[in-house]
């Protein structure tokens, strides 16, 4: 990608470029950023759209291919597809952001931790982590289900206990690099309480990687989501994308309905992709480096 | 009365090697290393890589746990500090780093760096600490405009003055500068080193200076210490040490000075192999493998640090026989 700004010559008092500057000159990570603004809105706004599919559609109007009146065309119920789609993004986005949570609240003070530590804590620490890590995610989801009911909210703990080793494992790592670095062992030897070299100089410098594996494990949340859905051990009261698979799966019509196949894999397909376009231009703009004249 | 007293400090760094911990080693780094340092003094510690002065300077600071020894500052016993005490004492000592690049966080802007310590040393106001650290700026010579600035925006050599501001910040009375001008260009080596001189004199601050360039230690320091595979094989003024260097090891050292007259040119000491693995030392002097003057007891017998009118040094060539 071409960047003009790189040969400009700019004087030594010019101030470092922030974080929003180098982010909005990163075009992938505001296409990524447009993208999970539009699944957002598209949340947000979907009463607008249209109610949300319920029950029976018209008898009329089952299977239909897509056009003006059906976006996407509808279901084997004559439900529309478009608005199972949009409502179906809600629960994504909200599966993604408790998955997010669970495994940022439980992983980063464990890695952080295990690497500032190291030693016997560091070790007992991972090893826990990687008992979880070693733990199968979809036998546990179908037993969580199946004890605990149906719901989004199961699936997600799920997820989020399952998924929070990654978190600590780029934590740990992260942490172990800054460790190695002077200006950690600049803070320690100035006396600056642990608490704070964690907060203020290990965890920033950890940060671009958490972020990285975030994005990446709200497009795990979403699979896991729509992998679960699919299999029909989903939330039977709220459209998901993996449901809409499902129920075209189950009425046999995943091939020749396409359009109920293809429109919401296209958007799971989205909605990761933007993620992670979204965590490059992050990445782009936490680099120091980036940010240098 | 002594600052700084090292007693017996050593420096044990276990590494496992193979699986499950078998054929476990040890790497020597230092081993029982003795010193003091008188207020207002400047002690030089050489020695190539490897024999252990990063080591040790940090062990002194409790960066690195000593594995035994005693490090007392003005007669606290530094060693036996933990967790709160500990963090309060480590405003008397002080470090400056080798590199100036990694040493500062990137991250902060160089009013961010200076203030930090003071915020948990008891600086309360945000106004105060600001102040201060614009008058630590102008004592190592840069403008406190620079206040806002993040560290990538200056020289190598402006770095490492904030590396010294900072260490500065807290008002030490030891700072221990691990090769802080080696990083540097010859041209700005100088300035760093006058500086060093400039804030001894104004703020009666004793140095443990460690460098591998006895050029640089010659021109700053009262005593020098010569470390040889965690050990100190000789000590003594400076002056006296590049008179009369007693320890071969020291001799080649100093030979290997280059020198500008060409008339002057001593006639070099070359030391042959490398510094012998620290997982392994020699038995007996631990220089017995490189030193041209090799004996008998040398490859048996421990040498003792003797001590002849303030003059240190542990070689076989000068005990009783």
């Amino acid at each position: 990608m071409k960047n003009e700004n790189r040969f400009m010559i700019i004087s030594q008092n010019d101030k470092p470029k922030g974080f929003f500057y180098v982010f909005f000159h990163h075009k992938l990570g505001v296409c990524g950023l447009c993208g999970i603004l539009l699944f957002i809105l598209m949340a947000i706004f979907a009463p607008m759209l249209g109610d949300m599919p319920q029950g029976y559609g018209d008898f009329s109007s089952v299977q239909l291919a897509p056009s003006a009146e059906h976006f996407f065309g509808t279901d084997a119920m004559g439900l529309d597809v478009f608005l199972q789609v949009v409502w179906g993004a809600r629960t994504s986005i909200r599966m993604g952001l408790m998955v997010v949570l669970y495994s940022i609240l439980i992983g980063v003070p464990v890695g952080l931790i295990a690497g500032f530590f190291g030693k016997k804590t560091g070790e007992f620490l991972m090893g826990v982590t990687d008992l979880f890590l070693t733990l199968p995610m979809l036998p546990l989801m179908i037993m969580m289900a199946a004890i605990l009911g149906p719901s989004i909210e199961n699936v997600a703990l799920v997820v989020g206990v399952l998924s929070w080793p990654r978190i600590a494992r780029v934590t740990r790592a992260a942490t172990l690099e800054a460790m190695g670095m002077q200006y950690i062992e600049a803070a320690k030897c100035l006396g600056i309480p642990t608490g704070v070299i964690l907060g203020k100089h290990v965890f920033p410098y950890a940060s671009s990687f958490i972020l990285v594996e975030t994005t990446m494990l709200m497009a795990t949340a979403i699979l896991a989501e729509s992998g679960i859905s699919f299999l029909g051990l989903g939330d039977p009261t709220v459209w998901s994308w993996g449901k809409i698979l499902q129920g075209a799966q189950q009425n046999g019509i995943f091939f020749q309905a396409w359009w109920c196949s293809l429109f919401p894999s296209i958007f799971i397909l989205l909605f990761v992709v933007s993620f992670n376009f979204f965590s490059l231009g992050i990445r782009e703009g936490l680099n120091p480096r980036s940010r240098e004249i | 009365m002594n600052l700084l007293e090292v007693e017996n400090l050593v420096k044990h760094f276990p590494v496992a090697k193979g699986w499950f911990g078998r054929g476990k080693q040890t790497v020597y780094a230092v081993n029982g290393v003795s010193f003091s340092v008188a207020k207002g003094e400047t002690l030089g510690v050489v020695g190539e890589s490897g024999s252990g002065k990063s080591t040790m300077g940090r062990s002194v600071l409790r960066l690195i746990e000593p594995t035994s020894g005693r490090v007392r500052l003005e007669g606290v016993d530094v060693t036996s500090l933990n967790g709160e005490n500990l963090r309060k004492a480590r405003k008397h000592m002080q470090m400056i780093f080798q590199d100036p690049y990694a040493s500062l966080n990137p991250r902060l802007t160089i009013g961010n760096i200076l203030e930090e310590p003071l915020k948990y040393h008891g600086v309360e106001k945000k106004n105060d600490r600001r102040e201060q650290a614009e008058r630590l700026l102008r004592e190592v010579g840069l403008d406190d405009s620079y206040y806002d600035r993040f560290p990538f925006q200056f020289s190598g050599g402006q770095r490492q003055r904030v590396g010294i501001a900072r260490a500065l910040a807290l008002n030490p009375k030891l700072i221990i500068a691990d090769e802080p001008v080696s990083a540097l260009d010859v041209s700005i080596q100088a300035q760093v080193l006058n500086l060093f001189v400039k804030l001894q004199e104004t703020r009666n601050l004793t140095y443990v200076f460690i460098s591998h360039d006895l050029s640089v230690v010659k021109h700053l320091c009262n005593r020098i210490a010569v470390m040889y595979l965690g050990e100190i094989v000789e000590m003594a003024e400076c002056e006296e040490l590049f008179r009369h260097p007693l320890h071969p090891y020291t001799q080649a050292l100093i030979r290997a000075i280059p020198v500008v007259d060409p008339a002057q040119r001593r006639q070099r000491l070359i030391l042959t192999g490398d510094i012998p693995s620290q997982t392994s030392p020699p038995a007996g002097c631990p220089f017995h493998t490189r030193c041209p003057q090799c004996m008998d007891i040398c490859k048996k017998e421990h040498p003792a640090l003797l001590t002849q009118s303030g003059h240190q040094t542990s070689c076989h060539l000068y005990g009783k026989h």
